[in-house]
Formats: structure tokens, sequence, C-alpha cells
């Protein structure tokens, strides 16, 4: 079979870690490989190395069985080999057309949209895209931006595709449409390198897989001779348990409703229309959607980071609407927010402050005016072992945490009672699995199934809907600000929830 | 992160440390002071100055007894608004404006003074507490503000505290040009002088050990606050990121309101030890410039309370130098000046090898064998 990438007992040290060690990986022309692997196993460096932005320090890449070295992305490009980073890089003001035309070798003084721009559509077309190369980059979707930036490597020619964790902006139909998309590249004789951390999106595309830990390959197998639970085991080198016991929703008593609840995005236009919800001590209700569909909104609204324009939040039987931050914080509420890096931690204090940003003000930690630090100090330690924050000590910066560690110290702050004492009335938990890998996931699974049983009522928001089927009570959908249907347990199914979410999209077209 | 430059040598890359070590900072300070020594060494040269008499005579701002004691004198003003300063700098509050605290801590102090001598009103033994009450509120209040406008409308608190300067600069002109000018002063603009009680006397009959020991104080102040108290806390945080703040229910508005007080409450005082510390009384332009090289000293001690004691200590030095300098070798005092911004200069530019490592990769670093 023809070889297009070879990597062969590749190397690649940083200061303190091996993120590559003795790596061993091909790619053959028409198939899809997936590379799979938590975060930190080393994929994306692997991936660097074979883009040309890092030198490996052993080790040699192959490309179509001639032996080469790499010294920027300029040369990897020149061979054929493309690659779609998880966070696009696109000009946003400029055209669709612009941005693909903007590497070529041979462009004219005066770009020749006609015959370029007929050129990208019927590429495009190929694929069943209906991309239009006049459009404003910021006009489209994230699926649609992703297709671009497809376009601008099929577009150069290239025939050896990387891409980084591209499904972790797209809905469900967008994944299937870039699915069918890759695999028509496959039959076209192009190699394809799938990273992802999904293990179900493994089997829906790819032909073989290769399993990476820490730095190592652990596995390569064709996809059809492998099972999930095999792969996860490979992966987290543990078995996983994937369908974690589930407590009866006990119908408790009221925690939270939002009535008739409005509000307005960072850019001033409605982001919430009329939203209507409850939630009960012991239940998970979920929300899916597509993300930007008022989300975010909602849950800042309830954690009073938001003002509402209209309606009402209550809390515990209180009227919260519009109260400050604090107050909602007092009355047992805990947030988790979204891009935890960004909104939910400091990255240059210690582990302790982050741990006690919110607690510090509260018996016993201070008193008026004084903070108790030893106290501090003491039940630091305790809530790194029991939220198994790993980390060498609470002193480090919280910059020196890995994401699924940022998160657990997120929960040990929000969850384990150190603010007022007891277990929160409402956990707000927007997307807490985003970006995580396996390990972290079931963590954070775990310890929401964990805060149900104790009585908590719990919003939990999710791009992922198997996770949200998995762990909600009831699934309520949001869509532009509105909230489209709520299904029980039971009665939901990928295809339902997949629709009441994407009748918008459609419309938006 | 990490940028790779070519150069006709080979590749430097800078790559951002993971955390910057004390060593390294400490390191790139003291280099950054050699180096602005070596470069004003350079410029005094090229005016045809004799250099190595000049440094002898900086030496012994440090080491004479005598000059010694005026170098601290003057290094109690720089340091207590160094220390406010500090404290703003933390919050993210780029308050400029310690020079205009100092100027209204003056008006207060000297206003309390004037009040007694003229009206009899306050006892001699309340005076000197009530000095210190009413800078501090009045520098305070200075700073507030500013804080005030950023913290309900974010008007931007650089541009309002510098512009209060001028404010407060021009307000003691008129004072003391005006209803404050000494009856029997021959009509120069200068108040009457202060009685010894309302003097900072009261350790060893001496303004600089008495100024000494306000110094430490007020570090240890500033470090209780910053590292021990919630409201440091929340100033911290603040500093580092208001969303967060926000979302840990922290009062963003009070805690810049109460942080900028104390800041321009520490650069009254800083006023206070200037009229009844190293004057004795109140004249314009009173202070050459204290609440801007506190700026300097502030981020030359990386806001350090205790470091911010050495380095105002350095900086009163040079002052003092700068004196002696014009008195005996005739050389403008403006060329300490000039070291104090070159020195400043050099601070700025040390932040990059503290934040960031510089790697020389050479020609065929990394390539395989």
């Amino acid at each position: 079979m023809d070889e297009l990438v070879g990597l062969r007992g590749i190397v690649k040290r940083f200061p303190g870690v091996v993120a590559n060690d003795h790596v061993d990986f091909t790619l053959r022309r028409g198939e899809v490989h997936a590379l799979l692997g938590e975060n930190g196993a080393g994929k994306t460096t692997l991936m660097n190395i074979l883009y040309g932005l890092y030198k490996p320090d052993e080790g040699g890449i192959y490309i179509k069985g001639k032996r080469v070295k790499l010294k920027s992305p300029r040369d990897a490009i020149e061979l054929g080999i493309g690659m779609v980073h998880q966070n696009f890089r696109l000009i946003e003001g400029h055209t669709v057309l612009e941005n693909i035309v903007l590497g070529a070798r041979d462009l004219e003084f005066v770009i020749d949209s006609k015959r370029r721009g007929e050129e990208i559509r019927r590429i495009a077309e190929n694929y069943g895209w209906k991309i239009d190369p006049e459009m404003k980059i910021w006009q489209l979707s994230a699926g649609e931006k992703q297709q671009v930036e497809l376009l601008k490597i099929l577009y150069r020619g290239a025939d050896i595709l990387i891409l980084d964790e591209p499904t972790s902006v797209l809905t469900p139909q967008e994944t299937r449409e870039l699915f069918r998309a890759l695999r028509r590249m496959a039959s076209e004789g192009k190699g394809i390198i799938f990273i992802t951390h999904k293990l179900n999106e493994v089997f829906e595309v790819s032909d073989r897989v290769t399993v990476m830990r820490k730095g190592r390959v652990v596995v390569t197998e064709k996809t059809t001779e492998t099972t999930q639970e095999q792969l996860a085991n490979y992966m987290v080198g543990r078995p996983v348990v994937f369908r974690p016991e589930i407590a009866e929703a006990v119908s408790g008593e009221e925690v939270a409703r939002v009535i008739d609840l409005e509000a307005l995005s960072d850019k001033g236009i409605p982001a919430l229309r009329k939203v209507n919800l409850t939630i009960r001590s012991g239940e998970i209700v979920g929300i899916a959607g597509v993300s930007g569909n008022g989300q975010v909104e909602l849950a800042e609204v309830m954690a009073g980071l938001r003002k509402a324009t209209g309606g009402r939040v209550i809390i515990a039987g209180v009227d919260v609407t519009n109260k400050d931050p604090r107050k909602i914080i007092e009355l047992g509420v805990a947030y988790i927010p979204p891009e935890s890096i960004k909104w939910g931690i400091i990255p240059d204090m210690r582990i302790v402050d982050n741990l006690f940003l919110k607690a510090y003000r509260y018996h016993p930690y201070s008193n008026k005016l004084i903070l108790n630090w030893r106290k501090i100090f003491e039940d630091s330690e305790r809530l790194v072992r029991d939220f198994e924050v790993i980390t060498p000590n609470i002193f480090n910066k919280a910059r020196s945490l890995s994401g699924g560690n940022i998160q657990r110290l997120i929960l040990a702050r929000e969850l384990s009672g150190i603010i007022g004492g007891g277990i929160p009335k409402l956990i707000v938990a927007a997307y807490p699995t985003k970006g995580l890998d396996v390990g972290a996931t079931e963590f954070v699974h775990k310890t929401l199934l964990k805060y149900k049983k104790l009585g908590s009522g719990i919003l939990f928001i999710s791009e992922d809907l198997e996770e949200i089927m998995m762990l909600s009570d009831r699934i309520a959908v949001m869509l532009e600000g509105r909230i489209t249907g709520i299904l029980h347990r039971g009665e939901t199914n990928i295809e339902r929830l997949g629709l009441l979410m994407s009748k918008a999209v459609a419309e938006k077209r | 992160m990490s940028r790779k430059i070519n150069t006709p040598f080979g590749v430097i890359r800078i790559e951002r440390r993971a955390a910057y070590p004390r060593h390294i900072a400490v390191l790139t300070t003291l280099l950054a002071v050699l180096l602005a020594f070596l470069a004003v060494a350079i410029i005094l040269v090229l005016i045809g100055i004799d250099f190595t008499a000049a440094f002898t005579l900086i030496v012994e701002s440090f080491t004479k007894p005598e000059l010694m004691l005026n170098s601290v004198k003057q290094a109690i003003p720089i340091c207590l608004s160094a220390l406010g300063l500090g404290i703003a700098f933390k919050m993210n509050f780029w308050n400029i404006g310690a020079e205009g605290q100092i100027y209204v801590g003056m008006i207060a102090s000297t206003g309390v003074v004037l009040l007694h001598a003229y009206y009899g009103l306050f006892d001699e033994h309340v005076l000197l507490p009530l000095m210190f009450l009413t800078s501090f509120a009045l520098g305070g209040l200075w700073c507030l503000l500013p804080a005030f406008l950023k913290a309900k409308m974010n008007v931007n608190e650089i541009l309002t505290t510098l512009m209060l300067n001028y404010v407060a600069i021009l307000l003691v002109d008129y004072l003391i040009h005006g209803p404050w000018r000494d009856p029997g002063g021959y009509g120069f603009p200068l108040s009457i002088k202060f009685p010894d009680y309302a003097k900072l006397l009261f350790l060893f009959g001496d303004t600089a050990y008495t100024g000494l020991l306000m110094a430490i104080l007020g570090a240890a102040a500033a470090y209780l606050i910053m590292d021990h108290s919630k409201l440091g806390f929340e100033i911290k945080v603040v500093g580092q990121n208001l969303n967060v703040a926000r979302y840990s229910g922290i009062d963003v508005s009070k805690v810049i309101m109460f942080g900028a007080f104390i800041a321009g409450g520490l650069a009254g005082i800083g006023g206070l030890s200037i009229v009844s510390g190293i004057i004795g009384r109140l004249r314009p332009r009173a202070s050459p410039g204290y609440g801007y090289t506190a700026i300097i000293v502030a981020a030359l001690a990386g806001l350090n309370p205790w470091l911010i004691v050495l380095a105002s200590i350095f900086f009163g030095g040079l002052l003092t130098a700068g004196d002696v300098l014009q008195a005996s070798m005739n050389i403008p005092k403006t060329v300490i000046q000039m070291m104090q911004a070159i020195i400043f200069l050099f601070i700025l530019m040390g932040e990059v090898f503290k934040r960031y490592r510089i790697v020389f990769e050479g020609k065929s670093g990394g390539d395989m064998p």
C-alpha cells in the first residue's frame, strides 16, 4: 500500500518532559487515520513536527517515501501537507476567496477573482459544500469557517491533511457533513490524519486508529478490529466506566425558577427571549444546543453576572433578578463558568488563592479584616486531596495546572462546601467538560452525579449530546434564545434533539 | 508560547518563562542599575566631566553620615508615596498622581498648623496626630476622585490622576502667594515656620530617624494589608482580572475606591513629611517630583513594600548626590534626573528578561543527525 507519511522513532523533548518518545506513525494513501489520546498525550506535538513547526530531537520524517527535513511549515506545505488548527486562522474582515488565495504561490497582481472563485466553487461542490467565495468570513458559521480552512488547503493541492479536533465547534449535523467530505477526500487518494479524543468519532470516520499515551504510541489498529472500551483502556491506561450509575431523580423541592427571562448578549442583541425553566433539587436539567444560542447568557444571568432586561430569576424562593453575584453565591449557588481558564481562575495567583476565591470572606477563613491563612492552607490541602487535583504543592501558580486539574480546582472551590458550609443548592455548570480528556470528563460527571444524589439541583449546559443524554433527567433545547422543547429522560434520542437544535441552523442560512 | 527570530548568526528563540524565579528578578534589577550608571558615565565623559570624581561624590552620599541622614530624609516622601503606589498598581490602578496627593497632604498639614498658630485651635499635643489624619484624608480623597470616576464611569485614571497633579500644585501656589503667606516674611511666598511640636522630631530629635520609623511602619502596614487582609486579597484579584473578581462576588468599585484612598493617603503623609520634616514650612514647589520618583521606586522594588524602603533610600541618596554635585562640582542637578530616568528605562527593558527566556539555537541547533 502507498505510504504518504512515515514518522520513524520520533523523539521530542521539552524542558522536563518527553513529549514524543520514539513515536512511529504511518499514513497511507486513501485512509482516514484517527490519532487518539488524552490532552497532553503528545498528539499535537507530533503533528506540529510533521507540519514543520518543531524539529524532532531524534528520528526521521518520510514523505511519500523520501526522507525530508522540515525547517518550517512552508517546507511542509510544499510537500503537500496541510493542517487545520483547532482555532481558525482566518481573517474575519476578508472574503472567503481572499483568505483562500492568500497563500497561493502564483498570485497575480490583481486577483482574478472570477477564475479563482470558479475554481474554489468547483472544489467546494465536489465535497457538497455550498460556499459563496464572496462572503466575508465573519458572516459564516463555525462549520463553514472550517470548510474555508479545508478549502485553503485543498486549493493548494495538498494530499496530506491534518485536522486538530475538528468537531469541537460543530453541530451533530455539521459533524456528519464533515465526515462525509473526509470520506470523499480519502476515496480520492488523499490521506487524512484526524486528531481527536472522542471515541465515537473514531468509529464513525476512521480506517485506522493510533492511540497515544504519555508521549508514546500504545497501539495502531484497524478501526474495525477494536472496540470503544478497548481504545478507552489504551488511552487512559485503566478500565473506564462508560455508563455511570444514575440515581433516579427524586423530584424534590424547587431550587430555581426563571420566568420569562430576557437578556442581551455582549453585542447588545437579544440573547434570551422569554425563557422559562425550573430546576428541582436532586435533578439534572441539561441544556442542549449549538453554542451561542443563549446558553451562556442564561447561566450568567442566573449567576448575577449579566443583567436581565426582563423576567425574573428566583433561587431558593428568593427573587434574585439583577442582584449582585455575592448575594446569589450566599444563597448557595455554585457556578462553573465556561472557558474556565479565562473566567474561572486567575492563572497568576496561587492554587490556594484560587481555591478560596469565594470562600476567603467567610468564617472561619477570615474575620472582619484579617485572613486566617493557616486555616486556608489546611483546608486547601484537604480540598486538593478530595478533588484529586494533581499538583506538587498548593503554592504553585494555577497556571501550572493542566486543563483537567483546573476544572477539578474549580469544582473544589464551588462544591466542597467551604462557602458558607453545606452543599450548594443550585449548581450552574456551563460546558464543564469542554476540552477535557477522558479521565477529567469522567471525574466531572461523577462529581455532578454525586451532588445530584446529595440533593443539589443542577443546570448542565453542554454541546455534547451523548453526555447530556447520559446525565440529564430533563433536557431543554435552546435555540436563538428560546427553549424549543423540554424532553424527559427516556423520550430523547440524538435525532430528535438534533432536529430541535438545527431547525434554527437551517433557518439562519 | 515562543517566537523565533532568524538572524544571520542563527535562530534566536524567545520563550515565555513558566515562572519568573526570584534570583532572575533581582539580577535583572541590579543589572539595570549598573547599566544605568554606565550609561551616565559615558554621558558625563562626553560632556567633559571627570566622572570618577562625580561618582566618588555619589558614593559618599551613601557613606558619609551627615549626607546619609539627608538621603534618608529625602527618601521619606518617596517611600510613603511608593508604598501607596505599590497598592494601587497591584490593583491595576495606574495612579500617576502621587505628586498631587503629596501636595494636598502638604496643604492639609499646613492648614492645621495655621489654624493652630492664627486662631489658637487644637492643643499642642494633638497637633501632630491631627496633621497625620488630615493629610492622609485629603491625600486619600485626592486619589478617590479618579477612582470613583474609574469605578463608576470607566474614566481612564492615568489621565485624571496626572491632571489633578497640576491642580494641586497650583492650589499650593495660590495659597502661598495669597492667604497663607507669612505676614512677617517680607513678602516672600512662604508660610510661617512650623513650631517644633509640629515637626517630625519625636525620634532622637531628628527628622531622618523619625522618618525612617515612619517608612518602616508604613511598609509594615502595606505588607499587612496586601498579604494578610481581606482587602489586600480583593485588591490582588481585582488587579489580576476584573471579570473573575466580579464572578467571585467581589464589589469591584468598592475595592478600587478603598485601595485608591489608602494609596492617596500614604502619599498625603508623604506630603506631611516634607513640610513638617524636610522644610519645616510650606513653600511653592516644595516637592521636586518625589511623587514621580515614587513611580520609579515602586517599579524598581517590584511593588514589594520592604524593597520599596530600600529603593527609596537609594533614590534619596541619588537626590542628595545631585545637590552635592551641583554645589561642589557645578554639575547641573538634572544629571541626577537623567540618571533616574535611565535607570527606569533599563528596568522596563529588564521586564522582558523576567518574563521571557531568550535561547540562542545556533545555525544547526536541533537538526536531525
